[in-house]
């Protein structure tokens, strides 16, 4: 099989380079072509993307432009069109997750993006749409308008499929000219989205690029960065800080870099007949994309005093683990994955002989691992399944362990009544936590979070006021004037 | 059996010419019930993977112990506090370095020995020798620093000398060696880190210098040189070195050794990269699937375990973080697990790490 990634806008006849990219799973091999643009093409299309948005997309009106990304969306919900069937079909092929466990994130993820999410999306940043169409009318007089950038340069990571569609929607929203570089190891789901917007709305056709190019390629980041008003860039800190260093300083530069997430239950979720619903929902977490997102949780600390000790609660979540396993198997790690996955439970393993509260449970050809601690320090595992639960009495006992990585963290997935909601969001809140969710919704943020606590849309747009004095001043000239 | 039992045997062993494969099983099962009865901790690890002194009956079938385990736990069969001698790992965990205990170093000696003679020296006796690595006073916990010690002291000559001064490479010691190399047609061999040989590269690029050592001369390099100002690629190093210094690939033996182990493995020089390596008769590699343990088939990838008799205080076998590939009667080496990259926006437990170690804000 083979398949093209990406798409272009008309930049002429011009002949593109492809290189092929090859990735087997189960004896299918899908060869990716991915085009390789020359210096020369880049700017061409660079060009014709700024052009085309400043002429079509900024004369859009938001609301039209919400319909379009929604009509595309309900293509790629539908799974009688060619191209779910084509996402379903390829996805696991370059990802290796399963195939039902993409069919379902898929639509959970796709459903995010229809008409009514979008117009949250809007509001939640802006309150107002129409600063997006024109100048309105701001409470301490005068007015404001909300300007989206003339390009925006997306850097894409490859962990989670359709990941790219957050800020690509983000970007469309606030009618800017889009280009994606998409990343070596899911380089096709953003192509798809351009393209189907595209046969949605063929007047949109130069206003967005979806290319690829190999991480890291130094002399044409620094030339690319160049034409770009803001780079949304995704990675880890070290490839994010070598990035910054080729972005101009006139240039924003959005950085998402790596983060970690836990989960903290309390007692009041550990009765009897609560328990294990409640390890259910944290084993979902933690199998789906096989905790190769950000928001995938890493850590559990359940409360002692409920009903089913933490100890007994780990031993709940590695039988969920095990269920999962043949509902939805785990992804064929790659033997780098498996070495690092066998050394860190044999790591475990070996520790727990001088710590006699701590277990490990499940062997090393299980496709999980879990660890039950004591006191632990906080700490991400290799990923892939792998989790610790670790035993608290009150919230302030484990707060220090995790403040000190404040920079890193991100979701909590918090199962307690709502007086310890509050007063448990309000500590973490505090300490760097920027989204607190319930279990089972960890890997499936809501529309319009705050990414990393920041804002989607705000962040891509600046302001335009027109001062009272301006409104006032104008008064004067005014052809009415008595 | 008894310690010096154990000991004496292993000398014996040691000074064999081979092993026969029921002779090296039958060695290693006898050390693994000593290990088994008598390291507390490796016998909670083989209970723990199912594994007992009646249930393993191959010495394929003996645990490996990663070598991580080595930071977590003291792995010996005599109390830490009376060892000779022990090594510390290179590696951390948070800050923790893995300690080897020896509470002899005969046999760790008579192993370097015997190999290095067969693998290096080979019919030479004596070589005038120049160390690229700090001396065994300044680093008495390094392997590295020990094993170069007794190559110089057993087989160099006593002109040998070390060429690491506080500020790096003695440079003008170096210059006078190869020279006198140069005139006197007396082969020389310089024995070090990679990564030193690496800083050799820059001292004499920056003078613009390069030497024709005499025909005889060898070097030996072992570990690796990432985090340098430039990532090497191994035939890049390779042909560099036997540019700079004129010694034919094939005299550019690399050694491969670790500190969770008490014997080296060596390949028969560089002339094609990767190399393949081997051990002595006492010690066998063996290529395997992380998770199931099983070996894997010749020319495919798995993960690294050796098991190795000299081990005899701590354990014989270890799991290696290397990664390689079976190739007739050796192996090649196909680069170590760095914790492996996460690819997306999950955090890398590396990347936490060093996070953890720089001050928060």
């Amino acid at each position: 099989m083979r398949e093209r990634v990406g798409y272009l806008p008309d930049i002429g006849e011009e002949i593109i380079d492809t290189k092929i990219l090859t990735f087997t799973r189960k004896g299918e091999v899908l060869e990716v072509e991915a085009p390789q643009l020359t210096m020369e093409q880049m700017q061409l299309v660079t060009e014709k993307v700024k052009t085309a948005s400043s002429e079509v997309l900024k004369n859009m009106s938001i609301t039209e432009i919400i319909s379009i990304i929604d009509s595309a969306i309900e293509v790629l919900l539908d799974r009688h069109s060619t191209y779910r069937k084509k996402a379903e079909m390829l996805l696991p092929i370059v990802t290796g997750y399963d195939k039902e466990m993409i069919r379902l994130g898929l639509t959970s993820f796709l459903k995010k993006f229809r008409k009514h999410e979008l117009q949250r999306f809007v509001v939640e940043d802006l309150g107002n749409p129409l600063l997006l169409d024109g100048f309105q009318p701001r409470v301490k007089r005068g007015y404001s308008k909300a300007v989206g950038p003339d390009l925006i340069l997306h850097v894409w990571a490859g962990n989670v499929p359709a990941l790219p569609l957050w800020s690509l929607i983000s970007g469309l929203l606030v009618k800017s000219g889009n280009i994606g570089k998409v990343s070596s190891a899911e380089p096709l789901f953003a192509g798809w989205f351009a393209q189907v917007l595209v046969e949605v709305a063929p007047q949109l056709k130069d206003c967005l690029a979806v290319v690829w190019w190999k991480g890291g390629d130094e002399a044409r980041e620094k030339e690319i960065f160049r034409y770009a008003d803001v780079v949304v860039g995704y990675g880890s800190n070290t490839s994010l800080e070598s990035m910054s260093r080729r972005i101009p300083v006139t240039t924003r530069f959005l950085p998402f870099g790596h983060k970690v997430s836990f989960g903290v239950i309390s007692n009041a979720a550990l009765d009897s007949r609560k328990a294990l619903a409640t390890a259910h929902q944290a084993a979902f977490d933690i199998i789906q994309f096989d905790q190769q997102g950000c928001y995938s949780p890493h850590i559990f600390y359940v409360q002692k005093g409920g009903n089913v000790t933490p100890a007994e609660f780990a031993q709940y979540l590695a039988q969920e683990l095990e269920s999962y396993q043949k509902r939805y198997p785990r992804r064929t790690l790659t033997l780098e994955e498996m070495t690092a996955a066998v050394h860190w439970r044999n790591q475990e393993e070996v520790s727990s002989f001088s710590n006699p509260a701590k277990q490990v449970f499940g062997q090393t050809d299980h496709h999980w691992t879990v660890v039950y601690e004591e006191g632990a320090a906080f700490s991400p595992t290799c990923s892939n399944r792998t989790v610790k639960v670790i035993a608290f009495d009150e919230l302030e006992d484990i707060l220090p362990s995790i403040q000190h990585y404040r920079k890193f963290l991100q979701s909590a997935g918090i199962a307690a009544a709502p007086k310890d909601l509050f007063r448990w969001a309000e500590k973490f809140g505090n300490i760097g936590v920027t989204r607190i969710t319930a279990l089972g919704k960890m890997t499936s943020p809501e529309a319009g979070w705050h990414h990393d606590g920041r804002f989607n849309l705000l962040d891509l747009v600046q302001m335009v006021d027109i001062e009272h004095s301006a409104e006032e001043y104008a008064e004067y000239f005014a052809a009415y004037i008595d | 059996m008894e310690l010096q039992q154990i000991i004496n045997q292993l000398m014996t062993v040691l000074q064999s010419d081979s092993l026969s494969d029921d002779e090296f099983n039958h060695y290693a099962l006898q050390l693994f019930a000593y290990q088994y009865t008598n390291n507390l901790p490796f016998r909670k690890f083989c209970q723990q993977k199912g594994k007992t002194i009646r249930t393993v009956k191959s010495w394929k079938d003996i645990p490996a112990v990663p070598i991580n385990a080595f930071k977590e736990v003291a792995l010996t069969c005599t109390p830490p506090e009376e060892a000779e001698r022990y090594f510390m790992t290179s590696g951390t965990t948070q800050g923790v370095k893995g300690k080897h205990y020896h509470p002899t170093l005969q046999v760790w000696n008579l192993s370097m020995k015997t190999y290095f003679k067969q693998r290096f020296m080979k019919e030479t006796e004596k070589i005038r020798m120049g160390i690229l690595f700090p001396t065994e006073e300044e680093m008495p916990n390094s392997s590295l620093a020990r094993y170069l010690a007794l190559a110089k002291q057993e087989f160099g000559t006593e002109e040998s000398h070390y060429l690491l001064g506080e500020n790096g490479i003695d440079l003008e010691r170096l210059i006078q060696e190869l020279e006198h190399a140069e005139r006197s047609d007396e082969p020389y061999a310089i024995l070090g880190a990679s990564f030193s040989f690496v800083h050799l590269f820059e001292e004499l690029a920056k003078i613009g210098r390069s030497f024709q050592l005499p025909a005889g001369s060898k070097i030996l390099d072992t570990g690796g040189f990432k985090n340098q100002s430039k990532e090497w690629e191994l035939g890049e190093f390779y042909h560099e070195l036997s540019r700079v210094l004129g010694v034919p690939r094939k005299d550019c033996i690399n050694m491969y050794g670790m500190t969770e182990l008490s014997s080296q493995l060596y390949d028969t020089g560089n002339e094609q990269v990767p190399s393949i390596k081997s051990g002595p008769h006492w010690l066998k590699t063996r290529i395997i699937h992380p998770l199931t343990g099983k070996e894997v088939a010749e020319g495919e990838r798995g993960v690294i375990v050796h098991c190795d008799l000299a081990n005899f205080n701590s354990v014989s076998t270890i799991l290696t973080e290397d990664l390689g590939m079976k190739v007739g009667e050796g192996f090649l080496l196909l680069g170590r697990v760095q914790g492996t990259e996460a690819k997306g926006c999950s955090l890398a437990v590396e990347e936490f790490i060093k996070a953890a170690t720089e001050p928060t804000r």
